[in-house]
């Protein structure tokens, strides 16, 4: 679907790949700086503008259909940005700044911006099927390209994902779900499906969920709440072998031996930078594209932003992929402005994330997987209250916060957040950050002040 | 109305922290403001388990100060937001929370560096905080500050 002034053969003064949180920061920053260019958007979805984050809740029932758009109808009009819906672009042209789609259509541009977001790993499970069906001749495995013809299996990042889930789940009567990795994506599908009332059953190759941004103290409570709902985790493991029946899933056995039966299957075992649109192109990439503080790539007027880039870490202070929302923002309107003429920099990033399981909310950012250090550089405090599901741990290198994670007590975390991102020494108030009222009044007194006087100043 | 649209002399409040007294009377006007009769005495005796305050009094022995929302320039809350509920008024530059778009997700609260942002958890779990009592002259909890420990004027001045 074409909305907006798409068809002119002139080229396009912001050609854009990629329309959820960075691609639609981006336009919003050029229109700050330039009211007439011509911005187009190009995006292989057939939905338009809806936040992907909210994909679990309206899987949930916790918001309607017509709630998962971000902006109104009528933002690209009253914008005057061109959308191109069903795009899939299949290879760029940096030599003659044009790029191609799926459907035949090229495009030329001026400047680029490639917000293309991460793509779902499907890694690949041995296939058996039951009963009748062993005489046909079936595919021996799945992976990426075939998971789709089986009935039940998904991934979950898109709203088609979504639909397609709730529509299987409502034709088949499912009741019971196995999710493939316990990283973000599965506990987000997790939340969903335990609100609606689902068995599910996750099953994590790490010795526990969450392994990437929890502890084992925090992975606890979270694993305990799952499991004392009646709930399934199998960890340290994963599926070696998926049956199904009639073309549909009916169960896996695990790498242990253990059979279960299920539903339906939520492949969530990653998220990867979707960067095979640059083959050929010039463009450098590790993981992600490779990006400046400006959002600029190696190839001259094309930029990148948002989880398809590698960006600073400045806990690490090394370039790497953090596919999360407020950075592919923040990205998003750096490139925007950069490539409206502006001179706004990335000042860099840390990973942070917030999930709220079974009514217990939780917040983690930073590096939190980190073991105090002998020499004292490195401190970890904890403060785990078992009985009241909560637990708390601050993470200290050279007196600067560097890692936090809450479970079960979320209140006031940003404070945390603040103090990380402006890297405050906070060797004077390490005896009051586990306070209970911990606040801006126990700050140390310089930064208070850049906090509290003025206006909202940026932090 | 406070300015014009497009008017970028915008009204804030400032905090003067060595003039507060710690009496949380401007958490009490707040509450009051924010309840469903917005009636001192009836709020207190029906609704005040319901309503919460959207500024917040810290102390430390003799130390006090009242904190709300900052209505941040850029503020980190509005890029945080994943359902387009949190938003910054392009004209009054006023950082609100549409509580019908609100998923209760709390990606603001762990956004926020001010702490200014809480857990509603009365009916839908939703983000509470400081609208900067767009339909009154002056917000509530400045008005009934007793001793000018908040103050209410343009950021230019």
């Amino acid at each position: 679907m074409d909305k907006g002034n798409i068809m002119s053969n002139d080229s396009i003064d912001y050609l854009i790949i990629g329309n959820s949180a960075s691609g639609l920061a981006a336009a919003e920053s050029i229109r700050e700086l330039d009211g007439q260019g011509r911005i187009v958007i190009l995006t292989e979805e057939e939905y338009e503008n809806y936040s992907k984050p909210l994909i679990t809740y309206y899987l949930a029932g916790r918001i309607s259909a017509g709630r998962i758009y971000l902006k109104e109808e009528s933002f690209y009009r009253e914008n005057n940005i061109g959308l191109l819906t069903g795009a899939r672009v299949i290879s760029i042209n940096t030599g003659n700044n044009s790029l191609k789609t799926e459907d035949g259509r090229s495009f030329e541009y001026i400047r680029l911006l490639i917000a293309s977001g991460g793509k779902p790993i499907v890694p690949e499970i041995r296939h058996s099927t039951a009963g009748k069906e062993r005489k046909k001749n079936l595919e021996r495995y799945i992976d990426g390209s075939n998971y789709g013809n089986i009935g039940g299996i998904f991934t979950l990042t898109t709203l088609k994902d979504a639909i397609a889930i709730k529509e299987y789940i409502g034709k088949n009567k499912i009741d019971n779900i196995c999710i493939l990795g316990g990283g973000l994506i599965g506990l987000k599908s997790a939340e969903a499906f335990l609100e609606t009332g689902m068995k599910i059953t996750i099953i994590e190759l790490a010795d526990r969920i969450l392994a990437a941004t929890f502890d084992r103290e925090a992975s606890g409570i979270i694993e305990n709440t799952i499991r004392s709902a009646g709930n399934g985790i199998y960890t340290g493991n994963t599926i070696e072998e998926i049956f199904t029946d009639n073309g549909r899933i009916s169960g896996c056995r695990l790498k242990d031996g253990s059979q279960i039966e299920c539903g339906m299957l939520i492949i969530a075992v990653g998220v990867v930078p979707g960067i095979s649109i640059t083959r050929g192109t010039g463009i450098k990439t590790s993981r992600g594209i490779l990006v400046d503080d400006h959002m600029k790539t190696s190839v001259k007027n094309v930029y990148a932003s948002g989880d398809v880039v590698e960006s600073m870490d400045i806990l690490l202070g090394e370039n790497r992929n953090i596919a999360i929302w407020p950075l592919a923002v923040r990205q998003g309107y750096v490139a925007g402005n950069n490539m409206a003429g502006g001179e706004k920099s990335y000042s860099g990033g840390f990973f942070m994330n917030s999930v709220e399981i079974l009514g217990i909310p939780s917040v983690s950012m930073g590096l939190t997987n980190v073991e105090a250090s002998g020499d004292g550089s490195v401190e970890v405090k904890k403060e785990l209250k078992t009985d009241r599901r909560q637990y708390k741990k601050v993470v200290i290198r050279d007196n600067r916060i560097s890692g936090l994670i809450m479970v079960g007590n979320i209140e006031r975390a940003g404070i945390y957040a603040g103090l990380i991102k402006n890297r405050i020494d906070i060797s004077g108030i390490k005896q009051d950050i586990f306070r209970e009222d911990f606040g801006i009044l126990h700050l140390p007194s310089n930064y208070r002040k850049h906090l509290v006087v003025g206006e909202g100043i940026e932090v | 109305m406070r300015g014009k649209p497009g008017d970028e002399a915008m009204k804030r409040i400032f905090i003067k922290e060595e003039y507060c007294l710690g009496c949380r009377l401007c958490e009490i006007y707040c509450q009051v403001k924010h309840s469903k009769s917005k009636k001192i005495i009836k709020a207190f005796k029906e609704e005040l388990v319901d309503v919460l305050p959207r500024v917040l009094v810290e102390e430390i022995g003799h130390n006090a100060f009242a904190i709300q929302c900052r209505h941040c320039v850029d503020a980190p809350c509005v890029a945080a937001c994943i359902s387009g509920a949190m938003q910054k008024n392009k004209n009054t530059g006023v950082v609100t929370c549409d509580e019908e778009k609100c998923v209760g997700c709390w990606s603001c609260i762990m956004a926020c560096p001010y702490g200014a942002i809480k857990r509603d958890l009365v009916g839908r779990k939703i983000a509470s905080k400081c609208d900067l009592c767009e339909d009154e002259d002056i917000p509530v909890c400045v008005k009934n500050c007793p001793n000018e420990a908040l103050e209410f004027r343009d950021t230019g001045e």
